[in-house]
């Protein structure tokens, strides 16, 4: 008897072995990216910035929980609030009045700190130009297949965010720092979500393909704070990132929630403010967009010991277009190298030489002045 | 003479070639006494790279040279060392022979005095003897060459040393009488920065004398004179600027290379006075004060050509020393020129009142410079107020040095036609003050 049952659940272990994995292996690579990055960045300093912190460090809290580890997370904040003389409750950031929800926690890897979170060294966070001696856990080392999280806070206006109350990056900046990351290949989608003031004017000037953007405001609106804490004494949320919170708790790693749900996060009557999207560079339907494919770090891990042939191309599992529209021209990778050149060993260029008529001239009259001063008797010894 | 001569120009290119060989020209080259912001050699190459990559080396505050160089060094970027070599060699044997010959005609004018009797009765001892006279070409060549100046500015490769060659030749072609070579040395130094503008009036008066054509403005000679230099001077200027814009067929050299040295943009520290004035002066008044000190430098020349207009050729080695000290962007190479000469007036000594005290201040000031330019910039313990008040010592002592030489000329001058020992009206000694 036992022997059978053996028996049968070796057979069905063969069987469901023989069903070619090569078939569905499309699945696995149906999403483009293999590894998740989050960039989340808060920018004001100061006791009454509170929210700002407490905004980044809500988004981190959400995005750990989902999987994304803190190697793969550069947070920066610029002011400490948790051990900020004026904080009644040393070592905690709350997010919820009544100190329901502490949001600092006891393994909060900040990376870049108070006067480090500069535009400056944002902008090389982004684009990768750090110098040689920057440590790994400072640096956004995202591939081509990196899907990146890039969430801003602080105060903001049309067309610029305040670093640090002394300088500010402007929405073609930004624009520019992200065509700089597509042409390095350093993402394959990238998930923009601010929250400040006329935060939609930040990503207006966006050119780069695979970019997806929220704002919590529009311009010539201001985001409001959610609530303040009668015993802290400031604001402790943003409301747009409180119902994001709100939201983001109730995601789990193998929740099939998509964009569109996440652009319906606070209304106009929770938010008093008008949340904003960009979807246009964005080349897939958002309503085929994973939350967790920006905010988690999902695999879909299946043991086989079969051998998946990978010199042909996979097949993905990609569903038709939703309104059966003409699919949008494919953008490519503009050339690095001019690879042509180097292979066909193109001609060195030439270097400059003199023009041939100043080289005429000036030794005529060199010889001139030479025939003047010794005389032109010499002259029937040359000729 | 050609032996020691040779000597010394094989001397003098050895230890420039050893010197170049050694990790010291690297050092040399960076050092802002030795060169400034229209003679570094870094500057040059990085002309000649812009020019192969198809950009005008105009464009942008690196390259300040004269269209010139770039075609000449075009061609000799790789024997640039044996260039500067040369143009030390060039200079040192060009002074050479134009000394040799100013000595004979000194010697000359001299003897007819003398025979003439236009000398008083005590003041024998100060005629000049062949014999003191014969080693002086040397002495100028070996002042030139050895020179620890001149030695620094070869090794930094700074073209200083092109434009002392040129301007050592315009004096030997002065001196031999040659006028349409003068006036083309001349013009190509002028070519080069625009300060040896002044040196016209010297060489005109000499030319003069040479050919004996009387040097007063109410004879139409001198006019006619002046109309035929200048032509000649003029002349092979527009012709040069002219050439010079059809090698890169584009006017950009104009302002980079006059307007830079005219209006002073670059405020590098060097040894000179410009700098630390323009740093700290408003915008509201920096015309007013670049106007002010370019004119010093031209101002000299009507009243010191009046007072020493039956001696060229002194007014030429002071002209060239207030050059070299007011120029906007000086270097030691151009001290070095007019140091060069002071074995001419070695007879003058009994007749220096300074001569110490210069001598030590400028000895001084040489070692300090290094030194507070590394507390300056380096240790960060001092600041650019030590550095400038070196600077202020060096031509302090400079002009102190070109005064007293002044001093000791007019007064050998005038004990020449009135005699050594001097009594006042009532026997007793008298002092002879320069007003």
């Amino acid at each position: 008897m036992k022997l059978l049952t053996l028996l049968s659940l070796f057979v069905t272990y063969l069987v469901t072995d023989c069903i070619n994995i090569e078939n569905t292996a499309g699945q696995f690579f149906s999403s483009g990216h293999t590894n998740n990055w989050a960039v989340l960045v808060c920018t004001s300093r100061f006791w009454f910035n509170y929210r700002h912190v407490a905004n980044s460090l809500s988004v981190y809290r959400s995005v750990k929980r989902l999987g994304i580890p803190d190697s793969h997370i550069v947070l920066m904040l610029a002011d400490d609030m948790a051990c900020n003389h004026r904080n009644p409750k040393p070592a905690t950031v709350f997010s919820h009045k009544n100190m329901e929800l502490n949001v600092y926690g006891d393994d909060v890897e900040v990376d870049y700190r108070g006067y480090e979170v500069t535009v400056e060294n944002f902008l090389r966070v982004l684009t990768g130009r750090l110098p040689p001696s920057t440590p790994r856990s400072k640096r956004l080392l995202s591939d081509d297949r990196s899907n990146i999280l890039i969430y801003l806070t602080g105060h903001g206006g049309n067309g610029f965010l305040k670093f640090q109350d002394s300088e500010e990056i402007s929405n073609v900046e930004l624009a520019d720092a992200f065509e700089q990351m597509w042409q390095k290949r350093r993402y394959n989608e990238l998930l923009f979500i601010i929250d400040t003031c006329q935060g939609a004017s930040m990503y207006e000037r966006f050119y780069s393909p695979n970019i997806m953007a929220l704002a919590s405001s529009q311009v010539g609106e201001d985001s409001l704070s959610h609530q303040p804490d009668l015993a802290i004494g400031v604001h402790l949320m943003d409301r747009y990132t409180f119902y994001l919170l709100e939201f983001l708790e109730d995601i789990h790693p193998a929740s099939k929630a998509n964009m569109n749900d996440l652009f319906k996060v606070c209304p106009k009557s929770q938010c008093v403010s008008t949340p904003g999207h960009r979807t246009d560079l964005f080349q897939r339907d958002p309503g085929s967009v994973l939350i967790t494919d920006f905010f988690g770090s999902v695999r879909k891990v299946e043991i086989t010991t079969e051998v998946v042939n990978l010199t042909d191309p996979i097949e993905q599992v990609d569903e038709s277009p939703a309104n059966g529209e003409a699919r949008e021209e494919m953008y490519s990778y503009v050339d690095q190298l001019p690879v042509s050149e180097i292979i066909h060993q193109k001609p060195k260029q030439k270097d400059w030489h003199p023009p041939d008529g100043f080289i005429l001239g000036l030794w005529t009259l060199i010889l001139l002045v030479f025939f003047k001063t010794y005389g032109v008797k010499h002259l029937k010894h040359i000729f | 003479m050609v032996a020691p001569l040779s000597l010394l120009l094989i001397v003098a290119v050895t230890i420039r070639a050893a010197l170049y060989r050694s990790s010291l020209a690297e050092l040399i080259a960076e050092r802002v006494e030795v060169v400034s912001p229209i003679t570094a050699w870094k500057r040059v190459i990085e002309g000649l790279a812009l020019l192969d990559l198809g950009v005008s080396p105009y464009s942008g505050d690196v390259f300040h040279e004269t269209p010139l160089i770039i075609y000449l060094f075009h061609f000799l970027v790789d024997y640039a060392e044996i260039t500067f070599m040369l143009a030390d060699v060039i200079t040192a044997v060009a002074l050479y022979m134009a000394v040799k010959d100013f000595n004979k005609q000194v010697f000359r004018k001299q003897k007819f005095s003398v025979e003439a009797e236009r000398y008083p009765a005590d003041c024998l001892e100060l005629i000049r003897s062949p014999t003191e006279m014969f080693y002086i070409p040397l002495k100028v060549a070996m002042f030139y060459l050895l020179n620890p100046f001149t030695i620094l500015s070869c090794v930094a490769k700074s073209t200083c040393g092109l434009n002392n060659a040129v301007l050592s030749l315009f004096i030997l072609t002065t001196i031999k009488g040659n006028v349409l070579l003068s006036a083309i040395f001349l013009c190509l130094a002028t070519y080069q920065s625009i300060y040896p503008l002044t040196l016209c009036a010297p060489a005109m008066l000499y030319l003069m004398q040479h050919q004996y054509v009387p040097v007063n403005p109410r004879r139409a000679a001198f006019w006619w004179f002046l109309v035929q230099y200048l032509f000649m001077y003029l002349g092979s200027l527009f012709v040069i600027v002219c050439l010079s814009f059809f090698l890169l067929g584009s006017w950009d050299f104009l302002p980079s290379v006059y307007g830079f040295i005219l209006s002073v943009p670059d405020l590098t520290p060097n040894i000179g006075l410009f700098w630390y004035f323009f740093a700290e002066m408003f915008e509201h008044f920096r015309l007013f004060f670049l106007c002010v000190f370019q004119i010093n430098v031209f101002f000299y020349t009507v009243p010191l050509c009046i007072k020493l207009k039956d001696q060229p050729v002194f007014l030429m080695f002071m002209q060239l020393a207030v050059i070299s000290i007011f120029k906007s962007y000086p270097t030691v190479g151009d001290t070095a020129l007019y140091l060069a000469f002071l074995p001419v007036w070695s007879h003058l000594h009994r007749f220096l009142r300074n001569i110490f005290l210069v001598s030590c201040v400028l000895l001084a000031c040489s070692a300090l410079f290094p030194v507070l330019w590394h507390l300056w910039i380096y240790a960060g313990s001092a600041n650019s107020n030590f550095y400038y008040a070196i600077t202020l010592l060096f031509n302090v002592a400079q002009i102190l040095l070109v005064s007293d030489y002044f001093y000791a000329f007019l007064r050998r001058e005038h004990h020449l036609t009135a005699g050594l020992y001097l009594k006042k009206k009532d026997g007793s000694e008298a002092t002879l003050v320069l007003k």
